[in-house]
């Protein structure tokens, strides 16, 4: 086996109740990479990126079988579920702050593992906003609510909160589909530099978006992944008449 | 034109509709204030509802007048009302005191009375003690009965001066602190309202949070919240019946502060369990995901993330209960009980102020009375109302930027 490899699934398939999301999932996602996945909605690729960190749990019609293997280990099996996403962090859609200061939002994660040592979530803190390049905005407000900042700066906010576990994974799910331009190439700066730590797993509905920030992409389309390669061979020679169609803006 | 007159008929209903709530509510307030308002002062708040006879023992000290007459003769007793003024005032400078006689009408009996009328600086009275050695206060209002052993019924008010002129040095005075007052019911209220809380907001929070957090939507929560929803439209008597049976009987907590806590507990917790389960279910579901994502459990989700975003609606739940405590009246009628007198332990009994409201209207007829302190109660109410509204406010983590 590839000692490359971060998450490699096996025939993976999910219902919500009777209708099948996910259908024989097949994939493999290398170390330090970023991936994208693409696709029109209701195809099942945020489901797909739900399935890697659990969050599926949550909702209860949900059924999965087959095998997703991270590390080695099985994520269905007998793993912790918590130690598991501290290791495979997330980013949502929608920036999603907790109403507290910036501060007690990076230090949330890391006091939730029992750190309490105030030096070192000092220390945390700051290396974690600047990791995500949002030290310099909000250095002397720390204290103050995360609520009170802008769309863009809240989405780094959540980048940085999840960097402060420093997980392997970060996945990401649409994160720039709530913020305009400006904050959007901000978020895309910040991706290719977090590229060289972390392995990076991103939702997108930008195709621009998924060709500019990524090594690997895969096409969804009704539960399936019809194509799997490298971003510029999907973007430039797919080898699947359906990507095709829909790169060209034939539907979705 | 026939939509245009049944539009200015259905307006016209819902104006006078309005009209008629809120006139009938200003009546209501209104009728209460004028009754009652007359009896509501310093002293009504701050008494005793009972009488209660001391000795005081005072050294005997020549203190002058410092008041010119008309003045002196301005000072009479607060309770106006039931109180004819007989004689006097007559100052006696050996204890520096007014006197005056007055007919004091307790429950229907008149009784002829001496009474202080006013305290002359540096009175002797300032520094009085009891027969243990402690310091008392003394007012006016209070009323005396002897002196060194010389009891005054029976003796004009000029006969009553003599003899307390006549004595000199340490002097022993019988003395009854005035009743009337309802401090005891206030105390009684809030301990009522605090020990009620204590008990019925974690079981009520708990209880929400297993129900909107835990439990698996199905025929068992749907029980438990139309059994909650019940509990919330049954009558309080039924839960003073239940009350005095279990608490007060099969328990043995007598009828005390603990047993009507505890049945008004029960009366509380379906409000708290509505209200904080409908603030949980405002909290989004975007919080919850991305403290789970961040590796937090559950627990940890819950008590550091979502019940703080719960905190505005708990404190609506608080609200609401604070008026349902100090309101409540039938279940602590049969639990805590009607004596006024503040609760000495939790194993005693006391009346909260809608009890004491109740007893001396029924018992005393004395509407006047229980007017007065229904203009305490609304006034409580409304105090408290506006301290958690701004309590909540203060917590309120989405008002914070």
């Amino acid at each position: 086996m590839d000692a490359n490899i971060k998450f490699n699934t096996k025939n993976l398939n999910l219902f919500y109740g009777d209708f099948q999301a996910l259908k024989a999932i097949n994939m493999e996602i290398r170390e330090k990479e970023v991936t994208a996945f693409i696709g029109p909605s209701g195809c099942g690729k945020s489901t797909f990126l739900r399935c890697l960190n659990r969050m599926n749990d949550l909702i209860d019609s949900v059924k999965i079988n087959g095998e997703i293997i991270f590390d080695g280990q099985d994520i269905n099996g007998t793993i912790d579920v918590i130690n598991l996403r501290t290791r495979v962090g997330m980013v949502f859609q929608k920036p999603n702050p907790f109403p507290m200061s910036i501060y007690d939002n990076i230090a949330y994660g890391p006091k939730c593992q029992g750190l309490k040592d105030k030096n070192q979530l000092d220390t945390l803190v700051k290396e974690s906003l600047m990791k995500a390049a949002l030290w310099e905005e909000v250095k002397d407000r720390l204290n103050k609510s995360a609520l009170g900042l802008s769309g863009g700066q809240q989405q780094r906010l959540c980048i940085a909160r999840t960097i402060a576990m420093n997980p392997e994974v970060i996945l990401m799910d649409e994160p720039t589909s709530a913020l305009d331009p400006i904050a959007t190439a901000k978020i895309e700066d910040l991706m290719s530099s977090l590229k060289k730590d972390y392995t990076i797993i991103i939702v997108t509905h930008s195709m621009q978006q998924a060709g500019r920030i990524s090594d690997k992409t895969a096409f969804f389309l009704m539960g399936e992944v019809i194509e799997f390669n490298e971003t510029p061979i999907i973007f430039t020679n797919p080898q699947d008449k359906r990507t095709e169609d829909y790169i060209t803006g034939r539907f979705g | 034109m026939s939509r245009k007159v049944s539009d200015l008929l259905t307006k016209g209903i819902i104006y006078l509709a309005t009209g008629i709530t809120l006139s009938v509510l200003l009546f209501i307030v209104g009728f209460i204030f004028i009754k009652g308002i007359g009896l509501v002062n310093w002293d009504f708040l701050t008494r005793d509802f009972n009488e209660k006879v001391v000795y005081a023992f005072i050294e005997s000290n020549d203190v002058s007048l410092s008041l010119d007459e008309e003045t002196l003769n301005g000072k009479m007793p607060f309770d106006k009302r039931y109180e004819t003024h007989l004689e006097g005032p007559i100052y006696i400078e050996n204890i520096g005191a007014a006197i005056a006689k007055v007919a004091y009408k307790n429950h229907s009996t008149e009784r002829e009375q001496v009474v202080i009328t006013y305290i002359e600086k540096d009175s002797p009275f300032d520094s009085a003690k009891d027969s243990t050695g402690k310091n008392i206060t003394i007012g006016t209002d209070y009323i005396l009965q002897s002196i060194n052993g010389t009891d005054f019924s029976g003796m004009t008010l000029a006969e009553v001066a003599e003899t307390i002129s006549a004595e000199s040095g340490e002097l022993k005075i019988k003395i009854v602190q005035p009743g009337g007052g309802i401090k005891s019911n206030i105390i009684t209220t809030l301990y009522m309202v605090l020990l009620s809380l204590l008990v019925a907001l974690p079981l009520g929070i708990f209880g929400a949070i297993y129900l909107t957090e835990y439990a698996k939507p199905g025929r068992l929560v749907n029980m438990i919240r139309f059994a909650a929803e019940c509990l919330a439209g049954i009558p309080s008597i039924i839960f003073g019946l239940f009350g005095m049976a279990f608490f007060v009987v099969a328990l043995n907590f007598q009828i005390s502060l603990i047993s009507g806590s505890l049945t008004v507990a029960i009366i509380l917790l379906p409000v708290i369990i509505r209200s904080t389960e409908e603030a949980l279910k405002t909290v989004p579901m975007a919080f919850r995901e991305g403290s789970l994502a961040l590796g937090a459990t559950k627990l940890q989700t819950i008590f550091k993330v979502v019940l703080p975003c719960a905190v505005p609606g708990i404190a609506t739940a608080v609200l609401l209960s604070i008026g349902r405590v100090v309101g409540e009246s039938a279940a602590l009628l049969l639990t805590a009980g009607t004596v006024a007198q503040i609760p000495g332990t939790l194993f005693s009994p006391g009346s909260t102020l809608t009890v004491q409201a109740y007893y001396v209207a029924k018992e005393e007829g004395n509407i006047e009375l229980a007017c007065a302190i229904g203009i305490v109660i609304i006034v409580i109410v409304i105090v408290l109302n506006i301290l958690s509204r701004i309590t909540s406010d203060k917590l309120d983590v989405f008002n914070k930027k």
